[in-house]
């Protein structure tokens, strides 16, 4: 397990400052944020390259924070495979290995064997990466850190090593702590997403609630959330408990009137009464031609402005009291709608699909 | 014009390259230096000689205005530089008047002027090992003691170097002591020889050598203290003349080469070449050289100037032969 | 949030520009090679000439005098083994100092790289001074090692720290270069995969930076042999090469002092053939 305790630590440009989280034992980690937020720092001070110069670093329940990177039993796999170029394919497989058998698994299972005493210069992008993968769990490391080791991979060779990574992880659960610019990759890779923008944690845990509950516009921004909306919330006490659409959340303090422009929709949490904005995943919008009575507090009239498909899914705006909407339907669905722009809609979403930050 | 320069580049320079060393190859005869401005005064001053020297050059650059441009070194060098690489001086001072007659003359000069004596002392200083206990008595037996770090000059390439050998030669005669010279000499090994009588006194001022066979001129100089030689040993008077031209030596400079010299009183000499590039300022600076203020303060100097210089030769200006000429100061 | 489809007119190329401007910008372009171009021959016939000039003087004539002068056979190998030792002592000496430069930003260090330096641009004569005072019998150090029994002035160790002091820092602002090209990160990966420093440094670190070391080594070599005005301070005797020919020089004449001169080129030549014969044959087998 990882768990990190108000680490701060500087290289160069780059900071961390209190940064704190954990991944339990055998969990995936994802780190995400933007370019420069300290990803690869944070993965470095991890793994020994960059002292600490505040807080502590636990590794397998040990405070590791004063020992050295060979002593930590991790791994780490960067972007770039850095592939040692004076040996072979195999030397640099076993380097850390304890035995050279250990080492030829490992290779097998990466599909790399074949090229065993071939010199690394001679290799693609896609076998440099599997070759730096079985390098690095050959050793049986007990965390691999992995600094987007997929990213510069073509599509196919992405998915083999994704493939193979994941195997192997699910048979030995160490655990792993894996920098990606990638949120869809994060979010269907990862058990716990820590959130990082300029040395600091912006949010951490699971992926799905990260996305759900962005703790700002910033990260409900970065995530790619569609609709977020600045407004000033009201809570409603009047209506008290009881006021649910069978979610689960039966009992909440109060409902929430959320005003944006000249649009006005509820949501349910605790909100202090004021400025607040409001995120909602544009695939919890439905769209119908006229509206239904049905259990959704949020229905409103509008018109489509635009189309924007993209594969199986379609983005369409809907221009809503003056308010754009994004709502993410199956193509398949605008298709025998008849969905244009200029075409009447009803857009219609849940109070709880509403997050307010 | 692309295609040109792609083709074009390549030649061109090699084409270049060749002009270049055309117009190198055919330059003309060996170079001269040639007078770039009006007042220049080019000296060649044998090491021991230098620093006496400073002062007179200085005070004849701010009289005149002329730039002097001073190289100091071995006397043998100063020659060489002359005879084989063609750079001429307008006055040269020599420790061993030798020299002249012997590589110079009579195609690089055609006369030369005694100007100064000198003697060969033993010098050192009061850190020296032994030194509260040397005196002019007991000088051959310290200087064979193995604690004591003897020097001496190379006698390839500075006459201070032969005249060593010469002295030492003499000091047996005068002591009656045969085998001495080669004793004293095997206690002055070559790790301790330096190229000439200036680096040899730098060694010793540093501590790192104990006793050096040196000019006197150059121990005053540098206020080391020194062991007089008696006049039949120190090749300082010219009255003993005789008794100097008992000692021999030979020095070999290459395994084809070897040079003998006979002992002969230290004199130094000074000319101005044939082909100097600024005769007429070396004459006024000659002129100068030779008068009271300029020997008073070479003696303070602690160079054994003589009364009137001695001429030998043909050709020497009328400042150096009036000089001569005159009442010995 | 999606992004507006380019329009045709973003898209649009910029126009060539006219004939007349494409013209004169390829004039000035033939003029600048031209003028490199020249610059260039005469930079290589600078620099090769002197030494071409020397070699057909008196080479012909240095190579027969060797068989017949043993002071030169002497002083060749003098120099070739004093030389080496000097190179030895700043590769075991300079490799560690190079490798913290490079690798640790400590303060003060651009101080102590300055430093380093400095032994470069102090006139030689006085480097050999700066050396007498501090390891000569006169000093502490250099009373000490007297006493000991071992001479630093008028010996072959006098020659070796002369070398050393003058041509070491070449070695450790080239070596520093080599390791700088070698990224930290090989290192770093060898590290988490079990090595410790050292071991990172050995197995990795050094493989990978071998080539640029050799050539700082040979670079500081060959500085060593060239070496005259410090040496000439602290040991005149034995002589070194460069020493004995000015020796010849001085005593003899020119015709004494070329074949040696000739002959120590030509002597110089071998091992730096061979060494960039060495690094040719490493090229292919490593790249960084």
């Amino acid at each position: 397990m990882i768990s990190i305790d108000r680490l701060t630590a500087r290289a160069g440009r780059f900071t961390l400052d209190d940064v704190s989280f954990d991944v339990p034992q055998g969990a995936y980690g994802v780190v995400i944020g933007p370019a420069g937020a300290g990803k690869t720092t944070l993965l470095e001070t991890i793994a020994g390259a960059i002292p600490a110069s505040r807080g502590r670093i636990h590794l397998g329940g040990e405070d590791v924070t004063a020992i050295p990177p060979e002593q930590r039993r991790l791994g780490i796999v960067y972007q770039h495979a850095y592939l040692f170029p004076h040996l072979t394919v195999f030397e640099n497989v076993g380097y850390g290995a304890s035995t050279p058998v250990v080492a030829r698994e490992m290779a097998e299972r990466f599909g790399v064997d074949g090229l065993g005493d071939r010199s690394v210069k001679a290799l693609s992008g896609g076998e440099r990466q599997l070759v730096a993968l079985a390098r690095a769990l050959a050793r049986r490391p007990e965390v691999l850190l992995l600094d987007e080791p997929f990213s510069a991979l073509d599509p196919r060779n992405r998915a083999t090593a994704r493939r193979i990574l994941r195997a192997i992880y699910y048979e030995r659960r160490f655990t792993v702590l894996q920098v990606t610019h990638d949120f869809a990759e994060a979010g269907l890779l990862g058990d716990v997403a820590i959130m990082l923008d300029r040395g600091r944690v912006l949010q951490a845990g699971n992926p799905e609630q990260i996305f759900r509950k962005p703790a700002s516009p910033y990260v409900a921004d970065f995530l790619g959330a569609e609709n977020v909306f600045a407004g000033v919330a009201r809570p409603i006490k009047s209506e008290g408990m009881d006021w649910s659409d069978g979610d689960g959340d039966a009992f909440v303090e109060h409902a929430v009137a959320f005003t944006t422009g000249s649009l006005t929709f509820y949501a349910l949490g605790d909100a202090e009464p004021g400025p607040a904005h409001a995120v909602i995943r544009a695939e919890e919008v439905a769209l119908s031609m006229d509206a239904a009575t049905s259990s959704m507090r949020n229905q409103f009239q509008g018109r489509v402005i635009e189309l924007a498909p993209a594969g199986a899914i379609t983005r369409v705006t809907v221009d809503v009291s003056g308010t754009p909407l994004v709502a993410a339907v199956t193509s398949r669905s605008a298709r025998e709608l008849g969905l244009a722009p200029g075409v009447n809609v009803v857009a219609a979403f849940k109070a709880t699909a509403v997050h307010l930050c | 014009m692309t295609r040109f320069l792609r083709r074009g580049v390549p030649r061109l320079s090699a084409l270049s390259f060749g002009v270049v060393v055309l117009a190198t190859a055919c330059r003309g005869d060996a170079s001269r230096s040639r007078a770039t401005a009006a007042d220049t005064l080019v000296v060649y001053v044998a090491a021991s000689l230098a620093r006496p020297l400073q002062p007179v050059l200085d005070s004849f650059a701010a009289r005149t205005g002329a730039v002097v441009q001073r190289e100091s070194g071995a006397s043998l060098e100063h020659a060489r530089k002359i005879t084989e690489l063609g750079r001429v001086p307008d006055v040269l001072l020599l420790a061993d008047h030798e020299v002249f007659p012997r590589l110079l003359m009579p195609q690089h000069a055609t006369w030369y002027a005694q100007f100064a004596r000198n003697r060969m002392v033993v010098a050192y200083t009061p850190r020296s090992t032994h030194a509260g206990e040397i005196t002019a008595a007991n000088w051959t037996d310290i200087l064979q003691r193995g604690d004591v770090e003897v020097g001496r000059t190379d006698p390839n390439l500075a006459p201070a170097g032969y005249r060593t050998l010469l002295m030492l030669q003499l000091a047996e005669r005068h002591a009656h002591r045969p085998g001495l010279a080669a004793a004293l000499l095997a206690n002055a090994p070559a790790r301790n020889m330096r190229a000439n009588a200036a680096d040899l006194a730098a060694l010793l001022a540093a501590g790192e050598l104990d006793y050096i066979y040196e000019y006197q001129s150059v121990a005053e100089a540098n206020g080391f203290p020194f062991v007089p030689l008696p006049a039949d040993v120190d090749l300082g008077d010219p009255a003993h003349a005789a008794d100097y031209g008992a000692a021999r030596v030979e020095v070999r400079a290459s395994p084809e080469r070897s040079v003998e010299y006979v002992g002969e009183p230290i004199l130094y000499g000074l000319s101005i070449p044939s082909n100097a590039p600024h005769p007429a300022t070396a004459r006024r600076f000659l002129a100068m050289m030779f008068s009271t203020d300029a020997l008073r303060a070479l003696r303070s100097a602690h160079v054994d100037m003589l009364g009137t210089p001695v001429v030998v030769g043909t050709g020497a200006p009328p400042e150096v032969n009036d000089a001569a000429r005159s009442v010995p100061r | 949030m999606t992004q507006p489809v380019p329009s045709l007119a973003d898209l649009q190329v910029t126009s060539e520009p006219p004939e007349s401007r494409r013209g004169s910008g390829a004039v000035a372009r033939a003029a600048a090679t031209v003028v490199v171009a020249l610059a260039a021959s005469l930079f290589l016939l600078f620099m090769l000439a002197p030494v071409i000039g020397l070699v057909s003087a008196g080479g012909a004539r240095g190579m027969g005098a060797l068989t017949r002068d043993a002071e030169l056979r002497a002083a060749l190998t003098l120099t070739a083994a004093t030389a080496t030792i000097a190179t030895l002592l700043g590769v075991v000496g300079g490799t560690p100092v190079a490798y913290l430069l490079a690798r640790r930003a400590f303060r003060g260090r651009a101080l102590v790289a300055t430093l380093l330096d400095l032994p470069l641009v102090i006139p030689h004569p006085v480097a050999g001074i700066a050396l007498l005072l501090v390891l000569g019998r006169a000093s502490p150090l250099g009373g000490a090692l007297y006493a000991a029994g071992l001479r630093v002035a008028g010996s072959p160790t006098g020659i070796v720290c002369a070398m050393l002091f003058v041509s070491a820092p070449l070695y450790v602002s080239a070596a520093r270069e080599a390791f700088v090209r070698v990224d930290a990160r090989y290192e770093f990966v060898a590290r988490t995969l079990g090595d410790s420093s050292w071991r990172a440094f050995r197995r990795i670190t050094l493989p990978l930076s071998a080539r640029g070391l050799t050539a700082a080594a040979v670079v500081m070599w060959a500085r060593a042999v060239s070496e005259f005005g410090a040496i000439v301070v602290l040991t005149y005797n034995p002589k070194v090469a460069s020493v004995l020919s000015y020796d010849r020089f001085t005593s003899v004449g020119l015709s004494d002092a070329l074949p040696v001169a000739a002959v120590l080129v030509v002597f110089a030549l071998v091992p730096l053939l061979a060494l960039r014969g060495l690094r040719a044959a490493r090229e292919e087998r490593e790249s960084v």
